[in-house]
């Protein structure tokens, strides 16, 4: 049999965790500031 | 690399001179939109979000992002993606703090270069500030645009079959011909269009390849397990390291991101964008753009660490697959990409002062001046260098 090698959990927050929380950061902020600072037309 | 047959590099360079006659097209383009100093040094104040954006960050990101961050992953497997937080950090300040403000305050100025910005700030009745921030930013920008001279000489001459030291110097002179043309002829916004088909150039080539090298080996699994084999060390985000060599090797990764709010070249962009809209539009852009560039380079790394571990040098894994898995036409328009990184940054727009000239016709003479000798000054001293 041979071995299984896995991502260690500061593998997987480097690697998909960072990106992640950063896009979704930046899509929240985006939306914030079209939709809820800037009045409604 | 591996070993490639010369049908296969004619027509990569064939593709490769193309390209650059596209880039030549798209300055002339771009001259017959300038016609004045302001016009020629922040394509007056007119790019929209995707030319601002795109152009700040392809510019900023040189030969190192599909060379060396590639090889970073090659060499070290997933914890040499550290320096992906630390530029995408230095993205962060640059497009949400610094952007509005340069933007805001260089336009009610009525500044067109940075040394203009500083000296209108705080004032600058002796010249003093004027003729030390030029100095700093001249010397350090040779030196760059330099280093840029000496990829393009490599690049130009691995990619058209060029040679020895002859070949070198060859490439290094078609590499300056082409960016002294390019900067020089169309000014600013040959700079930002040619930058931003190259930054999108390099964006489909950083997502494309890595994603299908990882579905002819069977998925991210597979990917993961042939890491593995090589060494679990590939697969931590620590690698071998530990204690204060650990510590030492992330910060310094980390500390990559704090030279970009003091990169001339990148932030001019955010003082030619259109108007506060478009610089909230290039903030999304830019993340975007940011996160798959950087992660696709990785992805390269530690795909070509599996596919080709003996390969000699990890940089050079991006052609080495491109090489390997794609058609000659495809592998030569990533070779563009590659070569994309090396951008024309000798545009005097950061650092030229506008005062004493008081016709735009002068101002544009000047400017196109000052990019010539620049360019050239840079490419005369790394064409002393060895190979």
């Amino acid at each position: 049999m041979t071995d299984q090698y896995t991502l260690t959990l500061g593998a997987k927050l480097l690697l998909w965790g960072f990106p992640l929380a950063l896009v979704i950061l930046v899509v929240a902020e985006t939306l914030l500031d079209t939709w809820w600072r800037e009045p409604k037309q | 690399m591996t070993a490639v047959e010369g049908s296969t590099l004619t027509t990569v360079a064939v593709v490769m001179v193309a390209y650059l006659g596209v880039l030549i097209f798209i300055a002339w383009r771009a001259s017959r939109r300038t016609h004045g100093g302001e016009d020629f040094h922040l394509a007056g104040r007119s790019l929209g979000a995707w030319s601002a954006g795109i152009s700040s960050t392809a510019s900023s990101e040189s030969g190192w992002v599909t060379l060396g961050a590639v090889g970073m992953t090659f060499t070290h497997g997933i914890s040499g993606l550290w320096y992906a937080p630390g530029c995408l950090l230095g993205y962060l300040v640059n497009v949400y703090i610094v952007a509005p403000r340069l933007r805001a305050i260089s336009a009610t100025q009525g500044s067109v270069t940075l040394t203009d910005v500083i000296t209108r700030r705080w004032g600058d009745p002796r010249n003093v500030l004027r003729v030390t921030a030029t100095t700093i930013i001249l010397i350090c920008m040779m030196g760059y645009v330099a280093a840029q001279m000496t990829a393009a000489g490599k690049a130009f001459s691995s990619s058209l079959g060029f040679e020895g030291r002859s070949g070198y110097l060859l490439g290094v002179v078609i590499g300056a011909a082409v960016i002294i043309l390019v900067t020089s002829l169309g000014g600013f916004r040959a700079v930002a269009w040619t930058d931003l088909f190259q930054g999108l150039l390099v964006a489909a080539a950083l997502i494309a390849l890595p994603l299908y090298a990882v579905a002819r080996f069977g998925g991210f699994g597979a990917l993961i397990q042939g890491l593995g084999a090589i060494s679990p060390n590939l697969l931590t985000a620590g690698g071998d390291r530990i204690g204060p060599a650990l510590w030492g090797f992330v910060i310094g990764q980390l500390g990559i991101g704090l030279g970009y709010p003091g990169m001339p070249h990148v932030i001019t962009r955010y003082m030619a964008t259109r108007n506060d809209r478009e610089v909230q539009r290039l903030q999304m852009i830019v993340m975007f753009w940011g996160v798959a560039v950087f992660y696709g380079a990785g992805l390269v790394g530690l795909v070509g660490r599996v596919m080709m571990p003996d390969l000699a040098d990890g940089e050079q894994a991006l052609m080495a697959i491109a090489l390997e898995l794609v058609h000659p036409v495809l592998a030569g328009l990533l070779l563009a990409a590659v070569i994309s990184a090396i951008p024309p940054q000798s545009h005097p727009s950061s650092w030229w002062r506008h005062q004493p000239f008081h016709t735009t016709s002068s101002r544009k003479l000047w400017g196109r001046s000052a990019t010539i000798v620049a360019a050239w000054c840079s490419a005369a001293g790394r064409s002393r260098s060895s190979v």
